[in-house]
């Protein structure tokens, strides 16, 4: 790989931000590098300066506490995979994790890298939407937390400020009898950049579905939350002909486009497809 | 089962036939194996490739002067500095005959004709200075109309990729009256499959390093398939044969894809004019338009059949995508034609075959060489023909498989066995029950083929292939041949066959090989003819030694020569094995009376002239492989994902030298095949590759890979050392078809277009509902 770039190596997360805010726009944060790497040697980014969070140790804790897990922004994806506290809290996350391109892959990729590289195709992302998951953005200026729906403001771009750092990512425990699930559509089952994938999370009480969120990957600009099937079954009981209806309501509210790995009529096809099969699946498990 | 377990009676041989470690596991297993890319020599240059980005266009400008000017860049060189150096891209075996007009100008002087194709050669202190100087190259191309799509290629007023028309190769095989045989037909039933491009992969990018030696000779050590490319690399570069020296290394996987020229011209041409070494290493994305890809083709099947499974006719239409230059091309068209009935009974044949050029990669050898296309249309056919005559597939095979002693379509009767039907019904059974539904929207489905596919080079080639074996004072054994070793243990293999003839063990001989000036010349490692020519070569020189051995032991002895028996390290009297010493005493003996303990053999393949151009009859190889292969697949019939459940490979591979080795063939070829039937694909969009990297190109993974069993017949009738056959290509030849058979079966439509993609799956399903099939 042929590049010219600056090094920072800061050895804490205050010299992190005091770094990234030195550095100006043309900083890239580096951690597992899976994207990064793979885009500089492509020439699709050219940073100036890369700064290598490597020895940034304390952001790879995850904690349960008041009512919220919490990950620390370099947990990596073979560490959710380890985690009890995920697999009870976010199952439709460890789902994601299970298939998220391959174990070497798995073992340095981070959850914050995969939520900051903006891919439309990023398989943590429909999983953490589900849960209404925020982020902790941090820098020299503060920290504020965002809610990861209203993080992406188009392909490949989103809120966060050149000098700011994604350090956590927390979501709220979620309720019992809720049902969360992700499928990642993909052209095989290993190493594969996903062609459809759908996460849902439900709670059934009383006969009806509550707390209903549906988030796609790779069927528009960014991962997104499609609220107009979601209001379809929300607080109504799930009968066939409202899961085929939110099922539609999704097909249509997504926007895919044709690549090398499908066209756009076969992926709107296929959310409806597996909207309706999620669905289905939430609610048998919750009754 | 005795037919299945032949271990048993390998027990006669005390090194062949078992699962051995072969002489280059503990290298490779311990990371220890130098391969060519890990060669370095004090001050070398390293070197790069610049390369058009356009698949059709005029070079208008190139402006290296720049890219000359930087500090620490050796030397930039553009076809001006070379300006009447080509490379040939066919080989013209040893027949005398001319070559076809197949030259490809070295580097691009006007006209650019594909996507990659080399404009600059640039070498310079380090790596990164050099891919530094490479961008500071400017470059003007100005576009032309190119053609992309072979069919497009062959209408009047096409653009022509170059000479006056864009028809590469044609051939044709006509065989009885199909006129009358589709009048006797009672069902005629017409297809076209369409079978895509095919990306080598292997592990290691082509790299090499060349030098000049205190003789002035240009050598090279690179990654190759055909040391003997050292002619075409001196011709194009002007320098005698004998001053041209290329040296392999262990290959990190060949397929074809390092059976043309690669990274050697290049290194040559920058050793050449630096006096300098120069090590060259292709990235991946070189890779990919580095060396020709599998011919994508087109082939339409029109079949003539009686209502109770006799094919009375066979009409086939082939249409291959050639790409820009020639490379083999036409023998692979020549395979294709050749095999496009199968291994089947077809009285009445027609084969009508083309080669077409276009402005895509140009296409070249791939495992299974146009053999592996027809057999993905014929054993598709088949099982549509069967559907359309209301009979079970495998009936309809079992009634027109060709037996011992039949002739193929070119009227030639292979001499060796034809047990394609017992490899049929062995692979089928083995499948056990079907895997239990499990609702929904997944069907599970299986699927057959068998497939014929040859062993050896073009008999019109005139082949031979060379082995040099000498004994040692302390009876160790040494094997000199130029064999490359690509992975499949070639060398290996002629270790156990040299042990067996010599009755030493396998730790006791060691294979020098791979180099063009100082090993003798066995030919190139493909078209599954390393262990069928150097293994014969090897077994002979061998045997020469061993008899010469023999007769001294005989006089030691007091015993005929007949019942002298080695094995084991030991020499001794067949009936009174007491009477007995160590091989190496005997080895003492004979060099103190000055026995020759050494040959040199050559072996011949038949020698045959070309098949006649109307009819195709004739002889075009020495033999052939069969064999078949089952698939059991789960497919959703909701998003079109296919699961692999099962694989069985059966196959007659004539005697296996070492079993462990014949099994990694099978499961190689099934992780090929594969990825050709479900998933790999190389787009092209004008031209220009758009997946040119292994997140878009998707070979199966571990994740994807089904179990693989493999049941191994042993008819010990091929014409390789001890009756062995070739395995390296008929391990793929069928897995497509029956992964496809098996797809078909599960959903109740065929997807004529591989690979079959879910998407393609899905709109097969959404058209027949269309239709209202289901």
């Amino acid at each position: 790989m042929y590049a010219e770039f600056d090094l920072t190596i800061p050895a804490d997360l205050p010299e992190a931000l005091t770094a990234l805010a030195a550095a100006g726009t043309r900083a890239v944060p580096l951690s597992g590098g899976t994207n990064v790497l793979v885009d500089i040697r492509s020439q699709r980014i050219a940073p100036d300066r890369l700064l290598d969070l490597g020895r940034v140790h304390q952001l790879r804790e995850i904690t349960v506490d008041r009512g919220r897990v919490t990950l620390g922004a370099r947990t990596t994806v073979g560490d959710l995979l380890a985690s009890g506290e995920v697999t009870r809290y976010a199952p439709a996350l460890t789902e994601a994790a299970r298939v998220f391109a391959g174990q070497m892959v798995r073992n340095a990729a981070t959850v914050a890298g995969n939520v900051a590289c903006g891919s439309p195709a990023a398989d943590l992302v429909p999983p953490l939407l589900v849960l209404d998951a925020e982020l902790t953005l941090s820098s020299v200026r503060g920290s504020r937390t965002l809610a990861l729906c209203d993080f992406y403001t188009g392909y490949k771009s989103d809120q966060r400020a050149p000098d700011e750092l994604i350090t956590a990512i927390s979501w709220p425990i979620p309720a019992t009898g809720s049902f969360g699930s992700f499928y990642k559509l993909a052209r095989r089952k290993g190493d594969a950049i996903t062609v459809v994938g759908v996460a849902v999370s439900l709670a059934l009480g009383g006969g009806c579905c509550g707390g209903v969120r549906i988030a796609l990957g790779s069927v528009a600009p960014t991962p997104l939350r499609v609220s107009k099937a979601e209001a379809v079954l929300e607080g109504q009981p799930p009968t066939p002909e409202r899961i085929a209806e939110a099922a539609r309501a999704a097909a249509e509210e997504c926007s895919p486009i044709d690549d090398v790995r499908a066209t756009g009529a076969y992926r709107r096809h296929m959310v409806g497809v597996l909207v309706a099969r999620l669905l289905t699946n939430a609610i048998q498990a919750g009754n | 089962m005795s037919d299945v377990d032949t271990i048993q009676r390998n027990l006669r041989f005390s090194q062949i036939g078992k699962s051995l470690t072969r002489t280059d596991s503990p290298g490779k297993a311990t990371g220890r194996t130098p391969y060519a890319g890990d060669y370095v020599m004090p001050g070398m240059l390293h070197a790069k490739v610049l390369r058009a980005d356009l698949a059709s266009a005029r070079l208008k400008r190139l402006d290296v002067s720049k890219a000359r000017a930087m500090p620490g860049v050796a030397c930039v060189l553009t076809a001006q500095d070379m300006p009447d150096r080509a490379i040939a891209t066919d080989i013209p075996g040893q027949t005398g005959r001319a070559r076809l007009k197949t030259d490809q100008q070295i580097l691009v002087k006007e006209r650019v004709r594909y996507f990659g194709e080399p404009l600059a050669l640039i070498a310079a202190e380090t790596a990164d200075i050099a891919e530094k100087a490479r961008r500071l190259i400017e470059v003007e191309l100005e576009p032309i109309p190119g053609v992309y799509d072979p069919e497009e290629a062959l209408k009047p007023g096409a653009p022509v990729v170059q000479g006056t028309d864009n028809v590469v190769a044609t051939h044709k095989i006509r065989k009885g009256d199909t006129e009358a045989g589709f009048a006797a037909a009672d069902v005629v039933v017409e297809n076209t499959y369409i079978t895509p491009f095919q990306e080598h992969a292997f592990l290691e990018p082509e790299v090499g390093l060349a030098w000049i030696d205190e003789n002035e000779v240009i050598t090279i050590r690179v990654c190759t398939q055909v040391i003997e490319h050292f002619r075409a690399v001196a011709d194009a570069i002007g320098v005698p044969h004998n001053k041209l020296r290329i040296m392999g290394a262990l290959v990190g996987g060949g397929f074809g894809g390092k059976e043309d020229v690669t990274v050697e011209t290049y290194l040559a041409i920058l050793a050449q004019k630096t006096r300098r070494p120069v090590r060259l290493e292709f990235s991946r994305e070189d890779s990919f338009v580095g060396h020709g890809n599998r011919h994508a083709m087109k082939l339409k099947y029109r079949t003539g059949v009686t209502r109770d499974g006799k094919i009375t006719a066979l009409d086939v239409q082939v249409i291959a995508d050639a790409g820009a230059y020639v490379y083999l091309s036409p023998y692979v068209l020549l395979y294709c034609a050749v095999n496009a009935p199968g291994p089947y009974r077809v009285d009445n044949l027609n084969v009508f075959a083309r080669a077409v050029a276009t402005n895509n990669m140009f296409t070249s050898a791939f495992r299974g060489f146009g053999g592996i296309q027809a057999a993905a249309a014929y054993e598709q056919q088949m099982d549509e023909v069967a559907n359309a005559i209301g009979m079970d597939p495998l009936e309809f095979r079992r009634q027109n498989l060709l037996q011992t002693g039949d002739p193929i379509s070119t009227g030639f009767v292979p001499p060796s066995a034809i047990w394609t039907e017992k490899c049929v019904e062995l692979a089928w059974q083995a499948l056990g029950e079907p895997a239990p539904a499990p609702g929904g929207s997944i069907r599970i489905g299986r699927g057959i083929a068998a497939f014929q596919q040859s062993y050896g080079r073009l008999t019109f080639l005139h082949d031979t292939s060379e082995a040099w074996v000498g004994i040692e004072m302390d009876g160790t054994v040494t094997v000199r041949s130029g064999v490359t070793d690509i992975g499949a243990g070639q060398a290996s293999s002629l270790a156990q066959i040299a042990a067996e003839v010599l009755g030493v063990t396998l730790p006791n001989v060691n294979v020098y090989n791979s180099d063009s000036q100082m090993t003798p010349l066995a030919g190139t490692t493909t078209a599954s003819r390393a262990l069928y020519m150097t293994g014969n070569a090897a077994r002979l020189a061998a045997q020469a030694v061993r008899d010469r051995l023999a007769e001294v032991a005989a006089e030691l002895f007091k015993a005929e020569p007949a019942q002298i028996g080695m094995e084991f390290n030991r020499v001794l009297v067949i009936d009174d094995p007491e009477r007995s010493m160590p091989i190496a005493e005997l080895v003492r003996v004979c060099a103190s009376r000055g026995v020759h303990r050494s040959e040199l053999a050559i072996f011949r393949a038949p020698f045959t002239d070309v098949l006649d151009p109307e009819t195709g009859q004739g002889q075009a190889h020495p033999d052939y492989a069969y064999g078949a292969h089952a698939i059991e697949v789960a497919v959703d019939t909701e998003t079109g994902e296919v699961t692999v459940l099962k694989s069985v490979a059966a196959h007659d591979v004539g005697q296996c030298i070492n079993r462990a080795a014949v099994e990694g063939q099978i499961h190689g070829g099934v992780q090929n095949g594969l990825g050709y039937a479900l998933s790999e694909e190389m787009l092209y969009k004008e031209g220009r590759l758009i997946t040119p990297s292994f997140s878009e190109y998707l070979m199966p993974t571990a994740m994807d890979m089904p179990p693989v069993a493999s049941i191994i017949l042993e008819s010990r009738s091929g014409l390789g050392p001890f009756g062995s056959k070739g395995i390296g290509e008929p391990s793929m030849t069928p897995v497509a078809p029956a992964v496809a058979n098996a797809i078909a079966d599960a959903i109740g439509v065929r997807v004529f277009e591989m690979p079959i993609t879910p998407e393609r799956i899905w709109r097969a399903l959404q058209e027949a509902r269309a239709r209202g099939c289901r």
